[in-house]
């Protein structure tokens, strides 16, 4: 973990972590190929640690996508309602 | 349609969407015939897309009742304005649009002004990820499963949880939320970055927990 700056050309974590909302903005995949960066990533576990998460994380995500909720029956019970109500369509009230 | 000044017609969509979201077997002919007012065209969109609407109307509220009610909106405005699809873009994608764009509004009309996130759902203090860089970080696990993942991204603060729905889940892009929202794509970038700081303490505390409970069977 780098608390101060060593020399001209490291990154603090403040400075290095500054950097990650735009790192991380493209797709979520955390690419880093600015060297000052790198270099911190290299020599800093903590700021490893942070972004081997947050690219775990990103990547969780994903398996969000794929739906576990369900809704009750009412809902479409009401969206035929709301279909017969509706002159354009001619909605059964009983069909699924 | 309008809903919330953005016409409801199909835009082109990234080629990610796509991806995310491939043609479903018997999908385009239900909606041909849902054209035609067929109503079990309807009950079969109906029952393909039924749970990830309802997902996505839960995980943008919070709350069961307004989900389904957001739900039943979602299908009866798709079903009056059917016709207008095209067919250009993804019917899933068309209709997760549409959903978050109604979602928006009832948020809107709540009274949760969406205009600037900074400014009005940014979480308080307190919510906020913690930025503590004297202290050693621990890792996780790396075995974060479905269940703890849904809880922690639930108990995220709204500014913070829609970000998230709309980026890493749904597959939107920073300067699609930026209209969705209604503000800059820096803020966009910026909230969905503390929400997957904040997912990061929350899903370590319950690693944590996780571990004395274990440590407490043990016992």
């Amino acid at each position: 973990m780098t608390l101060l700056k060593p020399s001209s050309n490291s990154l603090s974590c403040a400075e290095f972590q500054e950097q990650l909302p735009d790192m991380f903005a493209s797709g979520g995949t955390g690419y880093i190929d600015d060297p000052d960066l790198l270099e911190h990533l290299k020599t800093c576990d903590n700021c490893s640690a942070l972004v081997r998460d947050l690219q775990y994380i990103a990547d969780q995500a994903k398996q969000l996508l794929q739906p576990t909720h369900e809704p009750s029956d009412s809902v479409w019970k009401k969206i035929q309602e709301g279909l017969a109500s509706d002159s354009s369509y001619a909605v059964e009230p009983n069909e699924k | 349609m309008e809903v919330q000044g953005q016409q409801m017609t199909e835009t082109k969509t990234a080629p990610g969407l796509f991806k995310r979201n491939p043609p479903i077997a018997g999908e385009a002919e239900a909606i041909e015939r849902a054209k035609a007012g067929d109503a079990e065209a309807f009950s079969k969109l109906y029952a393909l897309h039924k749970r990830r609407v309802y997902t996505l109307c839960l995980r943008m509220l919070g709350n069961v009742s307004e989900a389904e009610d957001m739900t039943q909106e979602a299908f009866l405005h798709l079903f009056r304005k059917i016709g207008s699809f095209r067919g250009e873009s993804a019917f899933s994608t068309w209709l997760h649009r549409l959903t978050v764009n109604l979602v928006l509004m009832h948020l809107r009309k709540k009274g949760l002004q969406l205009v600037s996130l900074e400014e009005t759902i940014n979480p308080s203090e307190e919510d906020s990820p913690k930025r503590d860089f004297g202290s050693r970080d621990t890792q996780l696990a790396g075995s974060v499963d479905r269940v703890a993942l849904e809880r922690a991204v639930a108990s995220l603060p709204p500014g913070y949880r829609m970000v998230f729905v709309l980026h890493d889940v749904e597959g939107f892009e920073h300067n699609e939320i930026a209209v969705m929202l209604e503000c800059s794509t820096g803020n966009s970038k910026s909230q969905l970055h503390k929400a997957r700081l904040k997912l990061r303490e929350l899903l370590r505390q319950s690693e944590s927990n996780q571990l004395a409970d274990v440590k407490e069977a043990a016992l």
